[in-house]
């Protein structure tokens, strides 16, 4: 790896196949072919860009919760030697407002500007910008800026948010609640009114920050002699910034760019419009120079869009042999601020009551949702998009409801999940599950983790007054969505399509381009696996071209867990293509029936003999060779195809928890993790394999440490990395993978997306392995994260209640 | 998040280092490892119109064997500290302690002398300092002074140098061979500020406990000793659960913690019981019966 070699090695042992003598290269553990610059060094993030005559940006933010704007006074800091120029919303008035619309009723859009106008709602706003010649007299500048603020009053609390009586923060939609829908199938209340047994609780999933690794940074350079602008950004979605900027900037696609080169992380927090990124290209192309903000840790606390935060009252009825007879759940979701572009404000609480009924036939259902606003940053996609409170509160409802019917919490599970031979499947929410592994991976789960064994030594741990708990948690999801899902919500853009374009140029080599955009999940290895696979190439001969909108016509990015199954398919169909041509180029120059040739290892031979053909010699013959086929029958050898999975698919997990609590201090050490999962048909399964350790690594953060605080004045106590606490290597245990490898039946290739089930999965299996350790003293866990100091109120609480009940004293 | 402007000078010996302090009339700082120093300036909490920078100071970087007390010299890592031998064979709970001082990045930078005049309440060394009775060795241009570790530390953040004053080494007593310790610690995750922390040096006589020395953090606003636990594990009584149980009830009593993020008051009182019970019971295990009484 050192020596510059390439590290790409496609491991060929253990062909189980008899048939096929040659490795398929889809499936097989190919190493991460990126990683040989991203793990020396040599990787290009947008902070890593080198221009001449770079002007750098730092922000003046808020620091009222909510307040309206009196007056800015500047002068100071414009006169400021090495200041180029200051900018105010007023100085941004030809810049469009953008706004993420959506056909959805009883939805209010609300408009996204670079920096704040008249009002502020959030702290950390941005509201003024200095660009100056480095970042470091860009922030002396800040201070020497005034803004004289009319404090109103914060709006903090969602449950008082929604009240009509309410401080309002969009005068004009009339109310803070800024969507709101039901969901409804069945008579809930003729169920409950029959059922044996009822849990219910009031589910609390507390905010949490996306947390790259690599902070949001947006670098754009302008070509006044081409009136053409290119933004740099870390963004997960390219292709949908620069719709949105040329909606902004009033300029054509065809003289903007986004490019999102390495980007480190994303995790949905890169997936949305940022005012920063208008602000930067507008500032570029005003001045008429390169301009470039990288946000600090703190900026990127404050300011990039924030997860989940639901408040979930919730009930499970099942009759007395623990069938499932009806749920009901009303869902308070904090949306913060402003309703992001373009996923809207609908993204995170609508998800919750769309996925609640999980994998469960749950006859009757009413999921009711409210989306409030509240002076705190945006809310966005964050990896699990509202699956993880759905997971959280039914998994706990299933726990909850097996200890009251004195059943083991799998086989209430297995009794109530859809069956192998019932899919389809349309749950209470409307979504329909294809053929999906439930049964198969809890199964799995259980024989990893040798479930009865370790029922056996809970009773033995018990018995030693240990407190060891097990917890389970299943879900699906639905992933790489086409066309006729992505519409349903009725956002500004659909995106249920993508592109791929393959081209073997005159040298031979094969470009792949794609509008998906890697933030670290190995796509230049996956995509470059299915295009070896259909093309006959090899891998290592592939370059993938992705995170610029200029690569396809349409290049939204990756989000989602979209892009295996939408690229890996676009990738499937061009490549099919291309291999064709490749093949009636070489029957001509070979003279041989198409029939007899054999496309692999980047070459074409005809079978049985040793006549063949390198893709370069017939590139050669194609472009450059004039006269060895005739032109008529000359074809270049390139395709662009469009692929639509049109539904979709969905993916599935069973995820188990093993936990032991410190009976003195609380703390929580996650003893075992296992995950067996189905996502379709592998592209690679170390890739597969790093997407669940990653996913569940975040899910380990939100079940155990990590909560954005605002306190009543709307200020953000959790704004360094000192308050906001992540897990760390020590705090991860090592996570056992099972893959159930069922192909999905409605997408090309069989693939499902996956790329969001780890945190999906385990809060709630933590949430319920510490319930179950906890059930001795009748605890139940409703809130997440489960700090040391939660558990330390709940256990005393319990504890105290005990004592004065059985012996009416305290010890 | 870009430090204000400040002027920057290195100086090679502690005399220029402590001219530099009193030239600059309260307005300088010492850079050392920076790891407190830097996260502050780029907040902008502090604004030095000079940062003094004495990593080129030589000699200020050492451990040395005094006969009855190891000195460290102000410039000494914390990783050097950690991975002496002379550390771990003399003041052993010093050096477990070590492995608790945030995380490995930050001991190959931090020093000894920057922990101690930061004063951070939740930081292990300047506990460790007060457990072990250490004397800090203070520069000015004009004189030398030694403080103990309790007249050093004034409060939380604030130390009793003066301006234009450094610390230059600290010095421990060795901890009798006989003696039993113990490090106890909750934090979030490890290398986190403690939510509580208890340190201990006890040695026994027969079944009593003859000499102790208790430290506590977290559950305060400073470091400090808990002397009525101390009192009432030498009033000559046996060390059984009766007394450890009645110790862990002192230490409880005595302390007035702060509720934050991470804990309650609550929380960490009972914290503090948990690891002083812990502690002692650790101690007592590992002490031997001392030879001359």
């Amino acid at each position: 790896m050192t020596d510059g070699k390439p590290i790409l090695a496609v491991e060929r042992g253990g062909a189980a196949d008899s048939l096929a003598a040659r490795p398929k290269i889809v499936g097989a553990r190919v190493k991460r072919t990126e990683d040989a610059r991203l793990l020396a060094g040599k990787g290009t993030f947008v902070d890593d860009r080198r221009v001449s005559g770079l002007l750098h940006v730092a922000f003046r933010r808020s620091d009222h919760s909510h307040a309206r704007i009196k007056q800015i006074d500047c002068d100071d800091a414009r006169g400021m030697p090495g200041v180029v120029a200051v900018f105010t919303a007023e100085d941004m008035a030809s810049v469009n407002a953008i706004f993420a619309t959506s056909r959805m009723k009883d939805y209010h859009a609300t408009a996204i500007t670079a920096l704040a106008r008249d009002k502020v709602r959030y702290v950390g706003e941005p509201v003024v910008a200095v660009v100056a010649e480095t970042r470091y007299l860009a922030e002396d500048a800040l201070e020497l800026i005034n803004i004289e603020f009319d404090p109103l009053p914060v709006v903090i609390d969602p449950e008082e948010a929604a009240k009509p009586s309410a401080t309002l923060l969009h005068e004009e939609a009339g109310t803070n609640v800024l969507c709101a829908r039901e969901f409804r199938t069945g008579d809930v209340d003729q169920a409950i009114a029959c059922a044996a047994v009822r849990v219910s609780g009031r589910f609390r999933f507390r905010r949490k920050s996306p947390l790259a690794m690599e902070n949001r940074t947006y670098l754009a350079e302008y070509d006044a002699g081409r009136d053409e602008l290119t933004l740099y950004s870390s963004t997960q979605v390219p292709g949908i910034i620069r719709d949105a900027l040329s909606e902004a900037l009033d300029i054509p696609g065809s003289r903007l760019r986004v490019v999102a080169p390495d980007v480190g992380g994303g995790f949905g927090g890169k997936a949305s419009l940022y005012a920063e990124e208008i602000l930067v290209a507008f500032a570029a192309r005003r001045l008429g120079q390169p301009v470039k903000w990288t946000s600090d840790r703190m900026e990127d606390l404050a300011s990039t869009s924030q997860g989940f935060d639901q408040i979930v009252d919730a009930e499970l009825a099942l009759d007395a042999e623990g069938r499932a007879l009806s749920l009901q759940a009303d869902v308070i979701g904090d949306v913060g601020a402003y309703s992001i572009y373009p996923w809207t404000a609908v993204i995170e609480p609508v998800q919750v009551v769309s996925f609640l009924p999980g994998p469960y036939k749950i006859p009757n259902y009413r999921g009711r949702v409210r989306g409030v606003a509240t002076s705190k940053p945006p809310m966005g996609p964050y990896r699990g998009v509202g699956r993880p409170t759905s997971a959280f509160v039914t998994e706990r409802l299933m726990d909850m409801a097996a200890r009251k019917l004195g059943m083991d919490p799998v086989a209430l599970r297995l009794k109530n999940m859809i069956q192998p031979n019932e899919f389809p499947y349309r749950i209470g929410s409307g979504i329909v599950w294809d053929q999906c592994a439930f049964t198969e991976c809890l199964d799995a789960a259980c024989e990893q983790a040798d479930y009865s064994a370790l029922r056996a030594r809970q009773a033995r741990a018990r018995a030693a007054g240990h407190w060891f708990g097990i917890g389970i948690a299943c879900y699906a999801e639905l992933t790489g969505i086409g066309s006729r899902i992505s519409v349903a919500p009725g956002m500004p853009i659909n995106t249920g399509t993508e592109t791929a374009k393959i081209a073997i140029d005159s040298t031979g080599a094969i470009t792949a381009a794609f509008g998906v955009a890697s933030m670290g999940q190995g796509l230049e290895t996956t995509l470059a696996q299915v295009v070896a696979e259909h093309l006959g190439g090899r891998v290592e001969d592939i370059r993938i071209i992705q995170g610029d909108s200029a690569a396809v016509p349409n290049a939204t990015g990756s989000y989602a867990s979209r892009s295996a199954v939408l690229a890996g398919g676009a990738a499937t169909l061009a490549a099919r293509e291309v291999k064709e041509k490749l093949v009636r180029a070489a029957s001509h120059l070979l003279e041989a029936s198409a029939d007899d040739l054999a496309v692999e290892d980047g070459k074409v031979t005809v079978v049985g003999t040793d006549r063949a053909l390198t893709f370069r010699q017939l590139a050669r013959a194609v472009y450059l060779e004039m006269g060895r086929i005739p032109s008529d029958k000359r074809e270049e050898l390139t395709s662009t195809r469009t692929y639509d999975p049109v539904f979709g698919t969905s993916a599935t997990a069973a995820h188990l928890a093993v936990v032991e609590i410190d009976p003195s201090t609380f703390e929580v050490k996650i003893e075992r993790f296992v995950v067996a999962e189905d996502c379709g048909r592998l592209i690679n399964p170390m890739i597969v394999d790093g997407q669940v350790h990653g996913g569940v690594a975040q899910g380990i953060g939100a079940a155990l440490y990590e909560e954005v605080v605002y306190n009543d004045e709307g200020q953000n106590l959790t704004a360094s990395l000192v308050d906001y606490i992540i897990p760390t290597a020590t705090e991860v245990p090592s996570i056992e993978v099972v893959h159930i490898e069922k192909d999905s039946p409605t997408t090309l290739g069989g693939f499902r997306g996956m790329g969001e089930g780890g945190t999906i999965g385990a809060p709630a299996a933590i949430a319920n392995a510490i319930a179950d350790a906890l059930s001795p003293f009748n605890i139940d866990i409703f809130e997440l994260p489960v700090s040391p100091e939660r558990l330390f109120r709940l256990i005393e609480n319990a504890t105290t209640d005990r004592k004065e009940s059985t012996h009416g004293h305290e010890a | 998040m870009k430090p204000p402007p400040f002027e920057y000078l290195s100086v090679d010996s502690v005399q220029a280092a402590t001219a530099a302090l009193a030239a600059a009339n309260g307005e300088g700082k010492l850079l050392a490892g920076g790891q407190s120093l830097m996260p502050m300036l780029n907040f902008r909490l502090l604004r030095p119109s000079v940062l003094i920078d004495i990593n080129r100071i030589p000699d200020l970087a050492y451990l040395k064997d005094e006969g009855e007390r190891i000195r460290i010299g102000a410039l000494t890592r914390h990783r050097m500290i950690e991975t002496s031998e002379l550390v771990a064979r003399q003041l052993p709970v010093l050096s477990e302690a070590m492995g608790h001082v945030a995380h490995l990045a930050i001991r190959n930078r931090g020093t000894i002398g920057g922990s101690l005049s930061h004063a951070d309440p939740a930081a292990e060394l300047p506990m460790m300092s007060m457990l072990l009775d250490a004397e800090l060795e203070l520069a000015s241009a004009k004189r030398r002074r030694t403080l103990s570790a309790s007249e050093f530390f004034v409060a939380a953040l604030t130390t009793d140098l003066a301006e234009g004053e450094m610390l230059v080494s600290v010095s421990f007593p060795k901890m009798p061979p006989s003696a039993g310790w113990a490090f106890e610690e909750v934090a979030r995750r490890s290398g986190d500020f403690a939510l509580a922390c208890v340190a201990i040096c006890l040695e026994r006589s027969g079944d009593r406990v003859s000499h102790v020395r208790i430290g506590m953090m977290g559950v305060g606003d400073t470091p400090m000793r808990a002397t009525e636990t101390e009192a009432l594990l030498t009033s000559g009584r046996p060390l059984d659960d009766h007394l450890v149980a009645a110790a862990v009830g002192s230490i409880r009593a005595s302390v007035e913690p702060n509720t934050d993020l991470h804990a309650s008051a609550d929380y960490r009182r009972h914290l503090v019981g948990v690891l002083a019970e812990r502690a002692i019971r650790r101690a007592w295990s590992r002490a031997t019966e001392a030879r001359h009484g």
